[in-house]
């Protein structure tokens, strides 16, 4: 059935792909924060510290704009044009199905990670460590599942376009929150998905050594809770009103 | 063929299918008659394995989705009335999608996407993305998806809906074959000329149950009724009346 998962996964990215207004305006979210960070600089000369925070928040929120288009279409929009259906009619497991769009919307979300580091290392020239990549896969990962299971509860895209612009403000106030509060620099706030991966972006990207260990505890929470994320959704899918609801 | 058992569904709180048992034979269109709510989607959704029922069975070529969840699937096309297509991609996008989902290999799956697109007449449209598609345009690209799997029983609710008069005519002329080449076709329409023309057989449902089956002429004949719409009324309003 991995096949049913790449076929799905295929068809997702070849359809978002040609939405070429909604890529543009994932990747120019993803290249914000970079070009902020860039003009802050030029005024801040002792803020190193708030920089690393900035870009930390900057580069959480790319994770979860760079797919968000894309988790949309691919249930809610689904059901709005009355192709879910259709979809559900093929013999393919309604989970496969679920798969390949979570596996599509990851990519993009990890596309949406990388523009955004991209633009930090060519803007602002500071270039994370590769180890960062242990908690950043994870989050795409989660930031998929997050949005394809809130798209599961919506019957349209506007609708699901409310929920999920609401989601993106989950790691920016948790982001901003970590930058104020001294409570958060330690403990088990370390692990937890979307606070961890800020606190070792602001660490890193301001010039402390990365702990591969941490990472990559880090990086197995946060796919466990995407996991959790996807049964929601998963289970969500098999309802009645899903199908009737369209 | 088909066999429908004892089907019963509820939605919260409303019965939608109460009992509902029929057969659709092989090498027949058999028609699907119902008011609005009367059921007919719901039927027809049970069927094609997209809705689990309560209780009862679909039965399709002797296969149960008890005995194998997905066989329903690859046994049955089906042009419900969500007919969405994806707006970016062309109909031989779409269509080689959907066979690819029904597992047919990829030099046979080329071969049989060139059949459907000759088949429905599509080769102008084969290869524009289906934003800008007509009315026309878009179910004959619903209907190419039903088929792509080469389906023995095929399942379409108000196919001619929104359909200028030669599409009717060409969907009318394709039924006929695929019945005349065994197919078994169950068939849901509100337009009882088009039933009466086209159907071996018909199903009418009222309120979630079975109000009558048999072929035009018996189902006239049971409600001693000279046309198929006053015995279509006559049989629904008893069932209105019994309820």
């Amino acid at each position: 059935m991995l096949n049913a998962i790449v076929i799905v996964a295929r068809k997702e990215l070849l359809d978002s792909w040609r939405d070429r207004r909604a890529m543009l305006s994932a990747a120019l979210y993803c290249l914000m924060g970079p070009a902020v960070v860039w003009m802050v600089s030029l005024t801040v000369h002792n803020g190193q510290l708030v920089l690393s925070a900035m870009m930390a928040v900057f580069t959480l929120v790319s994770a979860f704009s760079g797919g968000m288009n894309v988790a949309m279409d691919s249930i809610a929009g689904e059901r709005e044009r009355r192709s879910l259906v259709p979809l559900l009619m093929h013999p393919v497991t309604r989970r496969h199905l679920l798969a390949g769009k979570w596996l599509a919307v990851a990519l993009f979300a990890a596309a949406g990670l990388a523009i955004n580091l991209a633009g930090f290392a060519l803007i602002v020239h500071r270039v994370p460590p590769p180890s960062l990549a242990l908690p950043l896969i994870p989050l795409a990962l989660l930031a998929a599942a997050l949005e394809l299971w809130i798209s599961t509860l919506c019957r349209g895209i506007k609708e699901a376009h409310t929920y999920l612009s609401m989601l993106v403000f989950l790691p920016m106030g948790i982001g901003m929150f970590m930058v104020f509060s001294p409570l958060a620099a330690h403990g088990w706030w370390t692990f937890l998905p979307v606070a961890g991966q800020q606190l070792q972006l602001a660490a890193t990207m301001g010039g402390t050594p990365p702990d591969a260990a941490a990472m990559f505890l880090l990086g197995l929470t946060t796919a466990t809770a995407a996991g959790l994320a996807l049964l929601a959704a998963a289970n969500r899918l098999e309802c009645d009103d899903v199908v009737y609801g369209g | 063929m088909i066999e429908v058992r004892n089907l019963q569904k509820q939605f919260t709180g409303v019965i939608a299918l109460r009992n509902v048992s029929f057969h659709v034979p092989d090498g027949a269109i058999t028609g699907l008659l119902g008011a609005n709510g009367a059921g007919k989607s719901t039927t027809l959704r049970t069927i094609c394995g997209v809705l689990t029922p309560d209780a009862g069975s679909v039965v399709v070529d002797g296969v149960s989705p008890g005995d194998a969840p997905l066989a329903l699937q690859s046994r049955v096309g089906a042009l419900l009335d969500h007919a969405g297509l994806y707006a970016r991609l062309t109909p031989r996008e779409i269509l080689t999608f959907c066979g690819r989902l029904h597992g047919i290999p990829v030099p046979r799956l080329r071969e049989r996407v060139a059949e459907v697109v000759d088949l429905l007449d599509m080769r102008s449209i084969a290869d524009r993305p289906t934003g800008g598609f007509s009315q026309g345009e878009r179910m004959k690209t619903a209907l190419g998806r039903a088929l792509i799997h080469s389906p023995r029983n095929l399942l379409l609710d108000e196919p001619t809906s929104g359909l200028d008069i030669p599409a009717v005519r060409a969907l009318r002329a394709f039924l006929r074959r695929a019945r005349d080449g065994g197919a078994c076709i169950l068939f849901s329409s509100h337009v009882l000329e088009e039933v009466q023309a086209l159907c071996d057989r018909i199903v009418i449902l009222a309120h979630g149950e079975v109000a009558a089956e048999g072929t035009p002429a018996e189902i006239c004949a049971r409600a001693g009724a000279a046309s198929l719409e006053d015995a279509f009324v006559a049989l629904t309003s008893a069932e209105v009346s019994a309820c």
